[in-house]
Parts: structure tokens; sequence; C-alpha cells
């Protein structure tokens, strides 16, 4: 098993490809407003890798989304490879998603109509590449999922389910890749390979990846950890030295 | 900061979204595990549009066979009449117009009865030529009206036989001619006007006239020239260019949709029904689909949340769903065409032998296109309020489970609101000719809908507030279901509480229309008229009516009288200004006095007078509606009457509207007793005869008493009417039941959209412990507080709709029908409960496991 990944020196040399300034969020407002993130500062540079962890509620789930720009923040700024994600539209986000930003959910999120292969070439088919069935194929191929290109999600177990999920994440070699809770719904046993794949993925294709996790041991396979509590960032330690 | 480098391949812009193959694509691989829910959102739009097409079908069938009754109560496409001879240029002017024609002389004279030594006043008419053109005149024995054009004879009503003992092939003497009576009339021969004659009708060949020797002495002759025109042909915009082409001859043209109007009220009400229905058939139907969709859409938000996610734009998600719902509705919509063209036939075929009218059974293909495309159009309206919250479903529900549909966003929805309500009015004009009306109707929809979302939120309020924690729990339960979040009370009293409105609102009127149109009312109308009653005679009439065993139904006063100014300019130089019509100057108004409205009279404006304010003010006279406007006067206007050629000075104090339609006595103008009580007249009394030999007994013994005393009798026209309005009442009843076609979607979208939510919990519930006994009944509770009260709002509105409806529109009784209420009542909370118990038994047929596992 490799250690955590470290190639960010090309990254620091571009520029951050994530930047968060003073970010915030709340919920609700006067005397019921709930603060659930304050003033969270973070970088991470082409190629680094980074995990999130903290207890529940503590905020960590809730700044992935905002990196992503699947939510938007009520303070702060987001920079995604150099683009201010508040300012965009919904769609103009949507399509700075599809150009630098994978994802790879705790439930999986793949769309239950599609199969396997259809499923890894919807990032594809979004940014308008037709013809690219080979590459999806191919890794497929790469998670050990040749045999099971026309399956749909259902027919599939829930580690080959991520399995798709990582495929998709990666089919468009994004610049970086928010996982939440990757491993959350399984068991050691399949976590491990998917583990592997992921930061072998991110390793090959040089992409930046922000993991969310409870998981002691597969935050320790980043480079930098962050810990998070009450919205706020506690500490922020690096190569693993939880 | 370069947004278009940033821009991925799928399009931002709405059309260009909408035609891209991916779009296309996606919408057909997502349609995969959802076929079976599709299917019932496409069978809602089957049921909309199969009411919608079937209702409008049989409307432009039905209207068909008025047009064609219409035409048969004319005999023609067009008469011209004249009180003088129409001259033979001017009739080979007329027929180069005409495919066929045929004239007639109709005069009064007297008809002698040699066998029995009796006399009596008939109304001769003399006809030539094929007429009628349209509709069948019937004699006994058949084939006698073809008859009289070749045979010496006449053909006479049955009530003179009866009257003077006499029998087909006795001998009468008409003129100075002797002939046989050859056969009786039981279907007449279309009329010059309702009351062509104040006599019994008597048919002769018109080459027989000259042979009476009648012509030569007869000044009050009437000529008529029938016409039937090439198909096609505009009768309407004939007679305007006939009347500008003969504009010196003294005739009067008459076309069949003149002689529709004279139906009197019940074919406006029926067209007006129509148009009431036709509209609620739409917007149930379109709810229904309204309905489904959002049930379909909020089913498909964590997918739509994966696509933004993953760089879908926005309008390419949304361009996924519509085609889907598009391409759904065009489906069901032909489905939807083809179930109406079927219903439309079947009832036509099944309904052929007892209506009246000949209507044809066939599709009307017009008409099927034009309400296919209108219910297709509409229902993709509606099913846009749904669709358009697709562009507010975040990417960052993937993160969080159980992300439904946002609520609605008022001010970004208006537009689309008021898009739908334009398209509603713009639908519903053609099925109402009076605008106002058809905004009045959308308007009252729009009314209906606020009010329904008004009940809804205070009811989620009052749930908030009520429960208690020391309820029950099941009770508990089941009725903070109806505030939680997510739950279904504003969509459910929305779609089940305005289906409701609408159905019931729709029985409701048919049923005061049947009521208006209804037999029993006809048949208390007076059928038999005895004119020239002197006022001393009038006890005597009375009693030998009392005698026959004859109810007395009115006695009213007569006095003629002509126009002699208007606001005090004479009435010959409005003539010549053109501001009078001819005919109105020149008639002989025939007027009554009276303290009190009779029932077929509605005081429209100004104040009912029973006495003259003092000696020296104007007499008050009470003027029908049609008449004020044709002199175009209004209340407070004088008119200088000349009574017999007395002047007298009036003031128009009232303005009437009048029900034609039940052959009561009525009068163009109504005076106050003080002002006509001496004025010379005679009266006329009205009866009802049960049939032909009563009517010729109470004739025979009038007689002997009162040989001056006239009798019209009218039953056999009244007959005709009564068929009439009998087919229109029975095809009411059928569209009111077409309608109910239409409710089948709502309740689907109703249910459906509840579903999905109240299943997991209930499962999740199930998963804890919870019985099968205790779901349903939770189950029970809401769906049976959601139904009650959808019930009790929509029936609220429709009592109310139908108020004003009756009162404004159809000038009926506001009550509604106790039983129709109760009935509805009784199904829509029944449904809705019902509704309940099938969901309590699919949450206790599916696998926990199942469910949880789906993430539904």
């Amino acid at each position: 098993m490799s250690s955590a990944s470290s190639n960010p020196e090309i990254g620091r040399k571009q520029g951050p490809v994530l930047e968060v300034r003073g970010l915030r969020k709340t919920y609700g407002s006067g005397d019921r407003e709930l603060t659930v993130l304050k003033e969270i500062d973070l970088q991470l540079a082409a190629g680094d890798t980074c995990a999130i962890i903290g207890p529940s509620g503590s905020g960590k789930t809730t700044l992935l989304g905002l990196c992503a720009g699947l939510d938007d923040a009520s303070a702060g700024s987001v920079l995604l490879d150099g683009q201010a994600v508040e300012a965009l539209s919904q769609d103009a986000r949507a399509a700075l998603r599809n150009r630098l930003v994978g994802f790879v959910f705790q439930n999986f999120q793949l769309i239950p109509t599609l199969t396997a292969l259809e499923n890894v070439l919807v990032p594809l088919e979004l940014r308008g590449e037709t013809g690219r069935r080979k590459d999806a194929e191919a890794i497929l191929g790469d998670v050990g999922l040749s045999k099971r290109l026309g399956h749909y999600p259902l027919q599939l177990s829930g580690g080959e389910q991520q399995r798709v999920a990582l495929a998709r994440a990666f089919i468009h070699r994004p610049k970086i890749l928010f996982a939440d809770e990757p491993t959350g719904n399984l068991d050691a046993e399949t976590s491990a390979p998917i583990v592997d794949m992921l930061f072998r993925l991110n390793r090959e294709a040089g992409t930046a990846l922000v993991l969310v996790t409870h998981d002691p041991g597969l935050a320790a396979k980043a480079r930098r950890v962050i810990k998070m509590g009450a919205g706020t960032i506690i500490s922020e330690e690096e190569n693993g030295a939880l | 900061m370069a947004h278009s480098e940033m821009n991925s391949a799928l399009p931002r812009n709405p059309i260009a979204a909408l035609l891209h193959p991916w779009t296309w694509r996606m919408a057909w691989r997502d349609s995969r595990s959802q076929r079976a829910r599709l299917v019932i959102f496409s069978l809602a739009i089957v049921a909309g549009v199969a009411a919608l097409v079937s209702i409008h079908s049989l409307k432009e069938s039905v209207q068909q066979g008025i047009n064609t009754q219409a035409k048969s109560l004319l005999g023609s496409d067009l008469m011209v009449s004249s009180r003088e001879p129409i001259r033979d240029e001017d009739a080979a002017k007329l027929n180069r117009y005409a495919t066929r024609s045929s004239r007639e002389t109709s005069l009064s004279s007297m008809m002698f009865f040699p066998s029995t030594n009796g006399a009596r006043l008939v109304q001769v008419r003399a006809i030539d030529g094929a007429f009628p053109f349209y509709g069948k005149v019937k004699t006994e024995p058949a084939g006698a009206w073809q008859k009289i054009q070749q045979e010496k004879g006449v053909l006479l009503e049955p009530a003179l036989l009866d009257q003077f003992r006499v029998k087909v092939g006795d001998t009468v003497k008409l003129g100075s001619a002797e002939l046989p009576i050859l056969g009786v009339v039981t279907d007449p021969a279309p009329q010059s006007s309702r009351f062509s004659g104040f006599a019994p009708e008597v048919y002769l060949g018109r080459n027989q006239l000259e042979a009476t020797g009648l012509m030569g002495v007869a000044s009050m002759s009437t000529h008529l020239m029938q016409l039937k025109l090439p198909a096609g042909t505009d009768a309407v915009a004939l007679k305007k260019k006939l009347q500008e082409d003969f504009a010196d001859a003294p005739w009067r043209l008459e076309t069949p949709e003149d002689r529709q109007q004279n139906l009197g009220d019940a074919l406006d009400n029926f067209q007006r029904f129509l148009a009431i229905i036709a509209l609620a058939a739409l917007v149930l139907g379109a709810i229904g689909v309204a309905g489904a969709v959002h049930a379909h859409i909020n089913k498909r938000v964590p997918v739509i949340a994966i696509l933004r996610c993953l760089g879908c734009p926005g309008n390419v998600a949304f361009g996924i769903y519509l085609i889907q719902a598009a391409v759904l509705g065009l489906i069901g919509a032909l489905l939807g065409a083809a179930v109406g063209i079927g219903l439309q036939v079947s009832v036509l075929t099944f309904f052929a032998g007892d209506l009246p009218f000949e209507i044809p059974i066939a599709p009307q293909w017009g008409v099927v296109l034009q309400t296919t495309a209108a219910g297709f159009g509409v229902c993709c309206g509606f099913a846009l309020i749904p669709l358009l919250k697709i562009r507010r479903i975040s990417p960052a529900a993937t993160l969080r489970g159980g992300a439904m549909l946002a609520g609605r966003n008022w001010l970004a929805a208006t537009p689309v609101y008021l898009l739908l309500a334009g398209l509603l009015v713009l639908l519903s004009i053609p099925g109402d000719s009076n605008w106002k009306r058809a905004l009045a109707m959308v308007a009252g929809l729009a009314g209906a809908f606020l009010v329904l979302l008004l009940v809804a939120k205070c009811l989620t309020w009052l749930s908030r507030k009520l429960v208690r924690p020391s309820w029950p729990y099941l009770l508990r339960q089941g009725i903070s279901n109806l505030h939680r979040p997510h739950n279904q009370t504003v969509l459910f009293l929305l779609s089940l509480g305005l289906g409701t409105f609408l159905l019931v609102t729709i029985l409701l009127t048919g049923n005061l229309l049947k009521g208006k149109l209804s037999v029993s009312q006809l048949a208390e109308s007076p059928n038999l008229y005895l004119i020239d009653v002197q006022p001393d005679q009038e006890p005597g009439v009375r009693e030998v009516v009392k005698n026959q065993g004859l109810p007395v139904l009115e006695s009213a006063p007569m006095v003629t009288m002509r126009i002699a100014s208007i606001r005090g300019i004479p009435v010959q130089d409005l003539l010549k200004e053109k501001k009078v019509p001819r005919w109105l100057a020149r008639r002989e108004f025939r007027s009554t006095f009276r303290t009190e409205l009779n029932s077929t009279e509605t005081l429209m404006d100004g104040e009912w007078k029973t006495q003259r304010d003092g000696a020296d003010a104007p007499a008050p006279v009470s003027l029908e509606e049609g008449i004020a406007k044709d002199l175009g006067v209004k209340v407070g206007d004088s008119i200088t009457m000349d009574v017999q050629g007395v002047p007298i000075e009036t003031q128009v104090t009232s303005i009437r509207q009048v029900d034609w339609s039940k052959f009561n006595l009525n009068f163009f103008m109504v005076f106050t007793p003080d002002v006509l009580a001496d004025a010379p007249g005679f009266h006329v009394v009205t009866t009802k005869a049960p049939d032909a030999a009563a009517s010729g007994n109470l004739q025979r013994e009038l007689v002997r008493g009162f040989p001056n005393v006239t009798a019209i009798d009218l039953a056999v026209v009244l007959e005709t009417i009564r068929k009439i309005v009998d087919g229109i009442s029975q095809v009411i009843s059928v569209l009111a039941g077409f309608t109910l076609l239409a409710a089948i979607p709502i309740l689907t979208g109703t249910f459906l959209n509840g579903r999905d939510l109240r299943v997991r919990e209930s499962v999740l519930l199930r998963t804890l412990g919870a019985s099968a006994r205790q779901v349903r009944i939770i189950l029970l509770i809401e769906y049976a507080a959601l139904g009650f009260l959808s019930a009790v709002t929509g029936l609220a509105l429709a009592v109310g709709a139908n108020a004003v409806l009756a009162t404004r529109v159809f000038k009926a009784s506001p009550w509604p029908d106790f039983w129709i209420l109760a009935a509805a009542f009784a199904v829509t909370t029944g449904l809705s409960i019902l509704g309940g118990i099938l969901l309590g038994r699919g949450v206790n047929k599916t696998s926990p496991l199942e469910i949880l596992r789906s993430g539904v």
C-alpha cells in the first residue's frame, strides 16, 4: 500500500487548484440562525491529497459541498483553479465541475436507470465528447468491472457500485476529486482495494484529492490531514503524523 | 473571467438544450425504470383528452343537429315573406341563388263543413314545390302531403276533425271551391313565424287557390318564397346582400339562425353549459397531468442532483423531463383522441333513436384536431409548473439524502400561471362568444384555486397548533402528517379540492339546467289560446273551460296600439333617419295591463310600477328588453302611444327579460291598470288540453255560447319544442357524465404524489415495530382528514359557483340539489380514504428491506 501521495511541488508552482478564504455557512435567520462553518481558510495544490476528519456535525460534508460549488456560502470565497465559484451562475459552476472536478460519494450516487458503462460515460457526454466508449470500458476494466459493463446499479454490490463511481470520477481526468466518506458504506475487506484504486488513480492522473472521512487509516494515506470541530479547523498536520 | 471557456459542450440555451441529441438520449435512458409510472401519467392525459375530445365532438355534433333542427323549423335556408305578392321577376332573381325553391300564399278565411253545418276561421296555406327542404311533414294517411300537389283536396289539423265531427274523405267548402279532405297533418309544415295564424291550419296545393276565388277578395294574404341554397352558402351573408339589393321591397328575410334564436333560452343555456363543461374538462385533465408530472419529478430529484453535480446545465436537465412529458403527452393525447372519438360515436349511436335531432354519427375531425392540440398544449402548460422546479434542484442534494422538489416560488411561477390563465381564456372564448363570461369563468377558477390554497395553508397551520402530546399516538401521527416537511396537504387540497369543485359545479349546473328544461315545466305551459274574449264574456268563457275539466291558466286583457313618437320625435321622422326598424314603427302592439310580474319575467332595470305617479304624470310602461333595444330606449325615456286614436304619453319605468320559450302570455309592453282599464280591448284566456279530443270538445262548446271567440291550438308546436328540450336534457346528462372521466387523472396524480414518501415512512415504522394495523390507521387518519377537507371546500366552492351561474347566467334557482352534494361528499371522502387503505395494504405487502435498499 502506498504511503501519502506527494507531488505537490508542481502544483505549488502552478498555483493552488483549490483556495478557500474566510468561508462561512449559516442556516436560518435571527434567533434561529445556526452557523455550521466559520472562517475556514484552506489551500490545496495540484496533485496534493488532503483528508478532512472530525466528528459528525463538525461541518466536513458542508465544507466539501461548498468547495465543489454544490452549495452557496454565506460569506467567504472558494477558488477552483483560480475561478471564484461564488461569482458564477449555477450553470457556469456545473460547467466548471464538469471540467475540473470529480466526485465519489458515500452512497455512490450512480444514476439507477443507466448501466455501469453509461454512468461512466456521463461526464464525457456532458462535455460533448462522443466516441470515448473504449476509454470508459478501459477504466472500468482498470477497476475490475470489465464483465459488468451492461449492469444496472441495483444489479451491482456496494463495492462494485463504488468502483463504477471511481471510474466515473476519473474518466474525464479532473484536476481535483472530492470524496465524501468513499468507504463509509463498505466493509474493510471491500474498502481496501477501493482506497488503493483511489490513490493510484490520483497519482496517475495528477488529481488533487479531498477526502472527507471518519476512518483514521484512510486519512493517514493523505499528505495533509485537517481536523474539524464545531465548524472550524482545529488542527492541520502533514504526512500522516496524526 | 471568460465564462464561455468554461461552457460544457451541452448548450445552456433552452431551445438548443431541448434539441440536443444527448437530452433526448438521456430522456429515453431515464425512463427505463419509470415506464410503468410514466404510463400512468400518459393515461392521465388519455383520460383528460378523451373527455375533452368527446365533449367538444359531441358539442359539434349536437350543434350540427341543432342547426339542422333549426333548418327544419324554417324548412329552408332562407325565407322571404311579404304582405305583397312577390313579383315573378323578383322570384326569378331569387331563384338564381337557390338550387330549389317553393312558394306559398297564406290567408285567413272561413271554412264550411257541409256535413255538420259548421264553420270555422282557418289559416289557409297554399304551397307549391317540394317544401319543406329540411324536416318532414307527417300526415295520416302517409303520403297525403305529396298528394295535395297533384290532387284537388285539403289537409286539416286533427282538432278540426274532432271539433266538426268530420273524417278523411268528407268534403269541406273553402271560398267557392268544394274540396275533399285528403288527410290530417300530425307534424305540420314549418310556419312562417311562431304564431303565424290565429286559427287552425288548412293546406292545399298553390295551384288550387285560384279555384277558391279567395285571392280576389282577400287583402290580408302573406306571400312566402322558400329557398334551398347550394351547400356551403352563407345564408346570413346572402340575407344581408338581398336586403341591400332589394332595399325597396317590403320583404322580411329569415334564416335558420334567426329561427334558432327564436328557440328561446333553452339553446342559449345549452351552449353556455357546454362552454363551462369543456373548460372544466380541460382544467380537470390539466390538474391531473400537473400532479402526475410533479410525482414523477419528485422521484427523479436525486438523479437530477447527480446530473447537476456532474456538470449538466439546468436547461438540459429541464429539457430531459420536458421531452419525457411532451412525448408521453403526445402519445397520451393521440390515444385520448382515439378514445374520445370512440366515446362520441358510441354515445351518438346509443342515443340515436331517442334524440329528436338528426345528428351525424361520424367523427368531427376538425374538432378532434383542434381539441387534441388544445388539450396537449394545456396539459404541457400545466406540466411546466412542476417541471420548472427542476432548475431549482441543488446539486448539494447528492450529499444529503431525502431531497425532494422545493416548494412553490410564487414570484417566479407567476408568469407561468398568467400564461396558463391566458391560454384558458383563449380556449374558452370559442366556447362562449361572450368574452367577459369566458374571462369570468377563468377568474372564478383562479379564485377557487386561491381559496383552496388558503384552506390548505390554514389546515397546515392548524394541525401544527392543535396536536397535543396527550393525544393517542396514532391520531397524533396521522394529523401531524398534515404539517410535517414535504407534507402533501397543499397538493392534495389543490388537486382533489379543485377536482371536486369542478365536477360538482358541472353536476349542479347540469341539474339546474335540466330542471329548467324539464318537460314537466313545459307541460304546465298553455297549449290552447282563446282570443277575442270580450271583457263581459271573460267570466263565461272561464266557466266553459272549467266545465270541460280544463284549467284556466291565464287570463289577460289586451289592448292594441301603435307607437306615435319616441322622446318627442315622431316615428315617421325616426324611420327616415333609420333610427328604428321599419317593422317596429309600423307594428300594431298588443299590450296588457297588470300589477305583477309573471313567472317568466325578470326585472332587469328600473322599477316595477303598479300605478301612475300622479294624474298629470306620464303613464308608466314596462318594456321587454329586446324591444327596448330595437327602439333604442332606456328607463326614463318617453314614448307616445297611439291607443286607437287616443295619444297617451308614457315613460319607460322598467325593462323586463322575458323567457318566451314557455309559451305563457307575454307582452312587449305592460301598463298599469289605471292607464288602460277603460281602453277598448279584449281578453286572452289560456288553458291546457291533454289531447286533440279535449281541445275539440272545448272549441265546440265555445262556438255555441261565444261564436266570436277564436281558439288557437298550439299542441303540435309545443310537442315539437318538448322533443327538442327533452333531447337537449339527455345530451346534458351524457356530457356531465363524460367530465367524470377527466377526474381519473386527478385521482391518479394526487395519490402518486403522496405515495412514495408515505410508503418510505410507513416501512420505517414497520421496521421499528409498528403493526400493519397501526400503519393503516395512521394513513387512514391522514387521508380521511385530507379527503374531508377537500370535499367540504370543493363543495362549498361549487355551491357558490352554482349560485352565481344560476342567477347570473342561467336565470334559475340558485339552490343546489342536496343529494348531489351528499353523494359528492361521500364519494370524495370515500375515495380519499380508499386511497389511504390501498396505500396501507401496499406498505404491508412491500418488503422493508426492498424499500430501504432502493432508497425510494
